[in-house]
């Protein structure tokens, strides 16, 4: 008797806590688990956009993601967008939240400057970006032309094209992960930087053995974080170069566009997107794997 | 957001008219600008007067962004099932909107009426498939040389090019640099659209570089005229990259003192330099030739009578006689009726600025842009061949041969779907 009293127990725990993420189930198996499987359905077949027939094809979509060396160049600007983004931009933060991590009168005008960039919407970004590097009357070329530097075609240059967008993503991204790590900053316990600072530690080290293993959850959690915004650029490429000059901006969600939106080619776009859907998990079970390794939970 | 609101104005339209009994028709109409100048306030102004005009029709107009946003949005509301009802995109979208079955055939309609008789065939023409007519040319274009007459006489320059030699040498000559800083090109070719652009260069080597199922980007016609562009980029007179809005801007802030654009932004381009402008024809090579763009009025397939109706009546008014004449001078763009030309409006217009006639008597030479099925992709292949290869990373007949490759390889997968 007591042993079923403990089972329905169990039971009817187990049945609230299914009635409790219902909501949210419903929601994701409307709008992410399966359009997943659809995608998946549809990369081996022939769909055309605004056509309800579609014909089996097998691995042709696949087969010819292989054969396109665009394709390819694609991947790689995403790779270079991400490996120049996510260090620069959380070091960036990481040096912001330090330096704001004070009790100073006025620490929170800093702060919210600091935090501005990420209430811009993205497209209002974009177009203020496309601006200030605007060739012939761009603000800054003519800073570069006052330092005496040589002003710089940016987004209608191949070369520069990708750094610019690189560097504009650091300006708007900063500020997010700065905010978080502030939070895990105020989390740091005072007494092992005053002790510290009594066995006359200096602050570049104190940054490097206390503060730094002591927020690394957080800064993993910032790098997981980073890594998905940046496999999902979008917006910065569609409003600033629309994967141009020469291709030097497209990256993999432009492209799954472009194929879907564009050239109608939905079976061909959902190859692309489960491509895209397994090389992310990829990169974050290596994440896991490595520096997931060498968190610190602060004995926890 | 026209998704979202197109079943509401359905909804809101039926039971409207089954209240009043007055059945007013609504349609939806969906624009782009496809070219430099205040086209919103345009066509805004012309939709009021014909609401005006037509107490029995509501046209409700959306302007869509580019040409290719205007052919996304309408697809997409497609694949919904719930089109506008009249739309304008390029005409080289013509094949991708009949392979979706979306066009009311306007053959009938437009027999019964002067269209045959009145509309420049050339143009005309870019609406038609296997003998059917799809569309209305409402704005027809092609690419001319607009020239900084202030920085011709500067530069001592008495001839307009006429040859690509010509206009070579004379780029070079209208180039200036201060040290090794560039203070204004001798040309640029307005990017975004360079492919239309380069159809009229290898048309102007005698080669029309695509079929009903193949293009020719690999011909010798067509190498040799990338080879020329390559020419004018390493030459320093041209910049290997440019956009469509910017390339028009340059032009007006004298950053680049001669520009390859559309005709339709010739009003625009005049009225907001600062020193005079002229338009040429594009130079020649073997011939002169240029490749029609610009867009044709369509009609969803998928209507009721009414509403074919009223949309007929509708593209109808916006190419008459009068209208296109003022839409004609309002933008640039070529009049598409022989009416509008010979109107005593028109001719009083063309004794003050004789340029506007210009791109009418290049579209002798002109034919339809890159009619092939898969175009949009087919665009994107070429555009990346030529890009590529200004920025210098690829060779031009390397770069041409494999665009020619991919685009075959995309309209045979067409074809192949479609039999």
């Amino acid at each position: 008797m007591m042993l079923s009293a403990t089972t329905r127990a169990r039971w009817s725990e187990a049945g609230l806590a299914y009635a409790l993420i219902l909501p949210s189930l419903v929601f994701l198996a409307a709008f992410t688990y399966w359009p997943i499987i659809r995608s998946i359905y549809f990369s081996f077949h022939d769909v055309v956009l605004g056509k309800p027939d579609i014909f089996f094809l097998g691995w042709e979509n696949y087969e010819r993601l292989w054969n396109d060396s665009l394709f390819w160049k694609v991947l790689g600007n995403t790779a270079f967008y991400t490996l120049l983004t996510i260090p620069l931009s959380i070091a960036t933060a990481l040096l912001l939240a330090v330096a704001l991590d004070s009790k100073l009168r006025g620490m929170a005008i800093y702060r919210s400057a600091f935090f501005y960039p990420v209430m811009i919407p993205s497209v209002a970004a974009g177009m203020v970006w496309v601006f200030l590097y605007a060739p012939g009357y761009g603000p800054i070329n003519d800073l570069l032309a006052a330092l005496g530097l040589p002003r710089l075609e940016w987004l209608y240059n191949s070369g520069w094209a990708m750094p610019a967008i690189i560097l504009m993503s650091i300006w708007k991204y900063s500020g997010y992960f700065m905010l978080i790590l502030l939070a895990a900053l105020q989390l740091v316990p005072s007494d092992l930087y005053e002790a510290a600072r009594l066995d006359g530690v200096s602050a570049w080290q104190r940054l490097i053995h206390i503060t730094i293993p002591l927020i690394s959850p957080t800064l993993y959690f910032v790098v997981v974080i980073g890594l998905l915004h940046s496999y999902q650029i979008f917006d910065y490429v569609y409003v600033m170069t629309q994967g141009g000059p020469a291709d030097s901006t497209n990256v993999l969600t432009f492209y799954i566009y472009q194929n879907g939106f564009q050239y109608q080619d939905i079976g061909y776009a959902s190859a692309i997107a489960n491509t895209l859907l397994v090389f992310v998990l990829g990169l974050i079970g290596i994440v896991a794997a490595t520096l997931g390794r060498r968190v610190h939970y602060l004995g926890r | 957001m026209a998704g979202a609101a197109a079943p509401l104005a359905g909804v809101l339209g039926a039971s409207s008219s089954f209240a009043s009994g007055a059945e007013t028709v609504k349609l939806q109409f969906m624009y782009p600008i496809g070219v430099s100048g205040d086209i919103n306030r345009i066509v805004s102004g012309m939709i009021s007067q014909f609401n005006a005009a037509h107490p029995k029709i509501e046209v409700e107009a959306i302007y869509a962004g580019s040409y290719d946003n205007t052919e996304q949005k309408v697809i997409t509301s497609l694949a919904t099932g719930d089109p506008p009802a009249t739309w304008l995109p390029i005409n080289s979208a013509l094949q991708t909107f009949l392979q979706l079955d979306a066009l009311a055939d306007l053959t009938a309609r437009a027999k019964a009426d002067d269209v045959y008789q009145d509309f420049l065939p050339g143009f005309l023409n870019t609406c038609v498939s296997d003998d059917k007519l799809y569309g209305l040319p409402f704005q027809p274009s092609t690419p001319v040389l607009y020239i900084n007459k202030d920085a011709f006489r500067a530069a001592g320059i008495t001839k307009v090019p006429d040859t690509w030699d010509e206009l070579f040498e004379t780029a070079k000559a209208l180039t200036i640099r201060e040290g090794n800083e560039l203070k204004r090109w001798g040309l640029t070719i307005g990017g975004g659209w360079h492919d239309w652009i380069f159809e009229s260069y290898v048309r102007q080597n005698g080669l029309v570089p695509w079929a009903k199922d193949r293009v020719m980007f690999n011909a010798p016609e067509a190498l040799n005229a990338l080879e020329f562009w390559v020419k004018m980029v390493q030459g320093g007179v041209m910049p290997p990259a440019s956009t469509w809005e910017s390339s028009a801007n340059d032009f007006m802030a004298g950053r680049t003192a001669m520009l390859y654009h559309s005709t339709g932004s010739l009003t625009n381009l005049r009225t907001s330099s600062r020193f005079p402008v002229g338009v040429a024809f594009m130079p020649k090579n073997k011939t002169y030739g240029a490749a029609m763009g610009g867009g044709p009025l369509m009609i969803a397939k998928k209507l009721t009578d009414a509403q074919q109706e009223a949309s007929w009546t509708f593209i109808r008014w916006m190419t008459n006689t009068k209208n296109q004449t003022e839409w004609g001078q309002a933008t640039g763009y070529i009049a598409a009726r022989k009416s509008s030309w010979e109107s005593p409006e028109m001719k009083a217009y063309l004794q003050k600025v004789p340029e506007a006639q210009v791109a009418l008597d290049q579209a002798a030479f002109a034919g339809a842009f890159l009619q092939v099925p898969g175009y949009h992709r087919v665009r994107e292949f070429l555009k990346s061949a030529l890009d590529r290869t200004l920025a210098g990373a690829i060779k031009p007949d390397a770069a041409l041969a494999e665009a020619n490759t991919n685009a075959n390889r995309e309209i045979q997968r067409l074809l192949r779907r479609r039999s």
